[in-house]
């Protein structure tokens, strides 16, 4: 991300709740948050359950994010963050580029308020005739994201989507949504077909299609990773092995037990390392109503 | 088509030797939703949620992303060179071993932040001495972004990463708490102190759950051949083969080894060691000027004063040498500011009694003070502040010196800004923040501890100087460091026919230490210091040598000394 498009992304997070923009510059806004935004950034809890418990209008923080990048002379060793005192209040002042903590922060606000969505597309102005009723169908639209694994990783994302009226997987669905006008609320001279395919159906196919492809990736990374497991696991065996040998007679019985266990913890953290695996994961999906019947 | 979803999360195969795990959590979530009619999401955030999961995608086994997200922060080639052998080559565990002053700990921060932005690590643990946790703490936060705390409490275990005391860690509770953990990644600065194994410390650190692992040491031999192997079986046993395998395979004599490139190549699997030699970083100069003054009769009558009253007073001391070594202080206070050894002078006339002789000789030397109206090297400080031009920090060892230049300075109408130990971390920031914008002068009493960098100055003054090399050293590294663009210099105040002519004499003529390779004096002074510290020894020999001759001989004589210490270690690090 360059420094336009953390702009973007925070302007655009800020608009989405509602936050007072007391200025906007091509290199920074700042901001007073609505009460949504405060919550989920001002990392105030004790003073959001003050203001739950007694109902007294919050007082919402003000910031001034710049998105230039930071040179290190601006910042020493000190923090990113200093504190202004205006009339109107303190503002608290932030560089906020790709790799500081604000962004890192909305990053992780935004996954957990972005996961869920059912959504409409609304039909197309104009030419609205008011007795016909346009039919819809239900998309189930799931974004992956496939981890690679090994002492290394590797990261894909699949932006999938499967019609719960045929069961068609479209493997570029977010692309499909890009330009289309959506709203939660369902459009007037709109209706809903009955659905095939259940919910749990819809993504079992979406995981059975994906594990299809991912059995066809180039798995020398594993291979190579597994070569890397035995060589250390056979490294630590010359170690053990004979130490081990060593400590037959009874009075080391003890000593035995300790440096087996410690033999036992070697494996176990070679494995942590190196064991290849590929982990895949519900970044966010929704419930999409788009018209016709593909 | 009969798919559907396994009822548990158990794991699909995917090939012979990889597992497929899936985590569904935010589809059930959808479900849920369903059943309930909401609550939904907004589309927006929806669709930032995946800009912000593009962004931060890692797309490939081996790029170095941590620079992209550090656009303050430039790190030297061979620290990035050395941050990526260690995760691809090394794949994590390894002995960091570069000379001091070649950034090791910026190399393990680009580790660290590699790690964590790919996700293969959450859970940390930094172990260094006490002295260098908040340093650790704050370069983490401050160069790399990464939410390092300092361990307080027994609750700040539960932080992802930690930086603590290796001597906290490794006692109860916390041990106990520490080895029923597991980390991602263990870091231990001054790993040295590693290298025997019956040591608390290394069974300590032998027996934690650990993925990946970094070992911090600036002499990973420091006597012995021995500790070279611990310190690696530690990270990864068998590397150099069993204990027997490795003194028969490469050990000749205890600091000497045999079989030397098998050796270094078996090492160089798990141990980096950049050298200052080996070029690429590059420091700029040290200029050092010498600034010889005459103090004027009135200050002269007064250290003549000081020091008759020394002689005859460390006599009666009957070799107490805590109390002789504060009488010598005295000495050094009078070439600094007659302020600082008016202050002394109180602090003993309140621990004699009443009717003490020694309070008329006080008295007369307070007498002495009063007659003098000037200070000759103030004076002097300022013309050269003036003629420079430019930033500069003065750095004193008294406290009272540095009020005295601060208001003199200011009385002079030159912008001047105190810096001091005793300060808290917001103040010492803040003062640092004014030097940088506002002031031509910092006045400094402290050099060393933790962070203070100032690059953007060029020069320093040695107002006084301390008898300990090493806190010189630290005084000229707060702005002779890596980042440092321009040559420094560095001025030391000289005052003539004084003891501070004789250590100025040593520690620049002598043993040359202002021009010294960074790093180098404090491996000298290490080996030098094993019987009693230079400080003390010079103290010693002030107090022992009557005339200005013999002294300057004697300290000729421990110069030699340090001299051949220096040849000696230059040519055991050539070999």
């Amino acid at each position: 991300m360059n420094s336009k498009q953390v702009h973007r992304f925070v302007v655009s997070y800020l608009e989405s709740k509602e936050c007072h923009f007391i200025e906007k510059s091509p290199v920074g806004v700042t901001v007073k948050l609505s009460p949504d935004a405060d919550r989920a950034l001002s990392n105030r809890p004790y003073y959001w359950s003050f203001v739950d418990r007694t109902g007294s209008p919050p007082e919402t923080m003000t910031y001034r994010w710049s998105f230039e990048n930071p040179a290190m002379s601006d910042r020493m060793n000190a923090s990113n963050v200093s504190y202004v005192l205006t009339e109107s209040g303190r503002i608290i002042q932030e560089d906020v580029y790709f790799g500081s903590r604000r962004l890192h922060q909305l990053f992780g606000v935004v996954q957990q308020s972005g996961r869920c969505v059912t959504l409409f597309e609304e039909p197309p102005r104009g030419r609205l005739d008011p007795f016909a009723s346009q039919p819809y169908t239900a998309w189930l639209g799931v974004n992956f994201k496939v981890g690679y694994e090994c002492d290394m990783k590797r990261e894909e994302l699949y932006l999938w989507g499967v019609s719960l009226a045929t069961g068609i997987i479209e493997e570029r669905f977010m692309d499909k949504l890009k330009d289309r006008r959506l709203t939660p609320r369902l459009p007037a001279n709109v209706h809903l077909l009955k659905n095939g395919l259940s919910l749990r159906k819809g993504m079992a196919q979406l995981e059975a299609a994906l594990e299809r492809r991912l059995r066809t990736a180039d798995f020398s990374w594993a291979v190579e990773a597994e070569a890397r497991r035995q060589d250390e696991l056979e490294r630590i065996r010359q170690y053990y092995d004979p130490m081990l040998e060593h400590m037959n007679h009874p009075d080391q019985m003890e000593q035995k037990e300790a440096v087996t266990a410690r033999f036992k913890q070697r494996e176990a953290e070679i494995d942590w390392q190196y064991k290849p695996r590929v982990s895949v994961s519900v970044l966010n999906c929704g419930i999409f109503h788009l018209p016709g019947l593909d | 088509m009969n798919t559907s979803i396994p009822p548990d999360n158990a794991p699909r195969k995917l090939h012979p030797l990889v597992d497929m795990h899936v985590d569904r959590s935010a589809f059930e979530d959808l479900e849920r939703r369903t059943e309930r009619n909401g609550p939904w999401d907004d589309w927006a955030l929806y669709q930032l949620a995946l800009e912000a999961e593009e962004a931060n995608l890692v797309t490939d086994f081996h790029a170095l992303r941590c620079l992209s997200l550090l656009p303050h922060f430039e790190p030297m080639p061979h620290q990035i060179d050395t941050a990526r052998r260690v995760l691809h080559e090394m794949r994590g565990r390894a002995i960091l071993a570069d000379e001091v002053g070649l950034g090791k700990t910026i190399e393990a921060g680009l580790i660290l932040k590699e790690y964590m932005i790919r996700g293969l690590v959450t859970k940390v643990l930094v172990l260094v001495p006490a002295s260098l946790v908040l340093q650790w703490v704050r370069e983490l936060n401050g160069k790399f972004d990464i939410p390092a705390v300092a361990q307080r409490k027994s609750y700040s275990w539960d932080n992802d990463i930690v930086v603590a005391s290796m001597d906290t860690a490794k006692r109860d509770p916390h041990r106990q708490t520490l080895l029923d953990g597991e980390y991602d990644l263990i870091i231990v600065d001054e790993a040295h102190k590693l290298k025997n194994k019956r040591t608390g410390n290394y069974q300590f650190i032998n027996e934690l759950r650990k993925k990946y692992c970094l070992l911090l040491t600036a002499t990973p031999v420091q006597n012995d051949l021995n500790e070279l192997y611990n310190l690696i079986t530690l990270l990864k046993p068998g590397q150099l083969g069993g204990e027997g395998d490795f003194a028969a395979n490469f050990v000749a004599e205890r600091r000497v080894p045999k079989n030397e490139s098998k050796l270094q190549e078996t090492l160089g699997q798990v141990m980096i060691r950049n050298r200052r030699s080996s070029g690429g970083v590059e420091f700029t100069k040290r200029l050092v000027t010498n600034v010889p003054l005459q103090l004027s009769a009135e200050e002269m009558a007064l250290y003549e004063g000081v020091t008759d009253y020394v002689r005859k007073h460390a006599a009666s001391e009957n070799g107490d040498m805590a109390s002789m070594l504060s009488l010598v202080t005295l000495q050094r206070e009078v070439c600094s500011s007659r302020d600082a050894v008016f202050l002394t002078l109180i602090n003993l006339f309140k621990k004699t009694t009443e009717d003490s002789p020694l309070r008329a000789r006080i008295w007369e030397l307070v007498e002495l003070i009063k007659r003098i109206k000037a200070n000759t090297k103030a004076e002097k400080t300022m013309e050269l502040v003036r003629s420079l031009d430019d930033k500069a920090i003065i750095f004193t060892e008294y406290r009272a010196t540095q009020e005295y230049l601060l208001k003199f300075f200011q009385e002079h109408n030159l912008a001047a800004v105190p810096y001091r130990g005793g300060m808290n971390r917001g103040k010492k920031d803040w003062m640092m923040e004014l030097f940088r914008k506002r002031a031509q002068v910092m006045v400094a009493t402290e050099a060393g501890g933790e962070g203070i960098n100032l690059q953007f100055c060029h020069h320093v003054i040695n107002f006084d100087l301390p008898w300990n090399p090493m806190r010189v050293e630290q005084r000229i590294g707060r702005v002779h460091r890596l980042g440092q663009t321009e040559d420094v210099q560095i001025f030391n105040l000289c005052t003539l026919g004084t003891i501070e002519e004789h250590i100025v004499h040593l520690l620049h003529e002598k043993i040359n230490m202002f021009e010294l390779v960074i790093g180098e004096l404090d491996e000298i002074i290490q080996q030098f210091e094993k019987e009693d510290t230079l400080e003390r020894r010079l103290a010693q020999l002030v107090l022992e040598t009557a005339d200005g001759e013999e002294l300057r001989q004697k300290i000729d004589g421990l110069g030699d000394t340090l001299l051949q210490t220096k040849k000696r270690m230059q040519l055991e690090n050539a070999t």
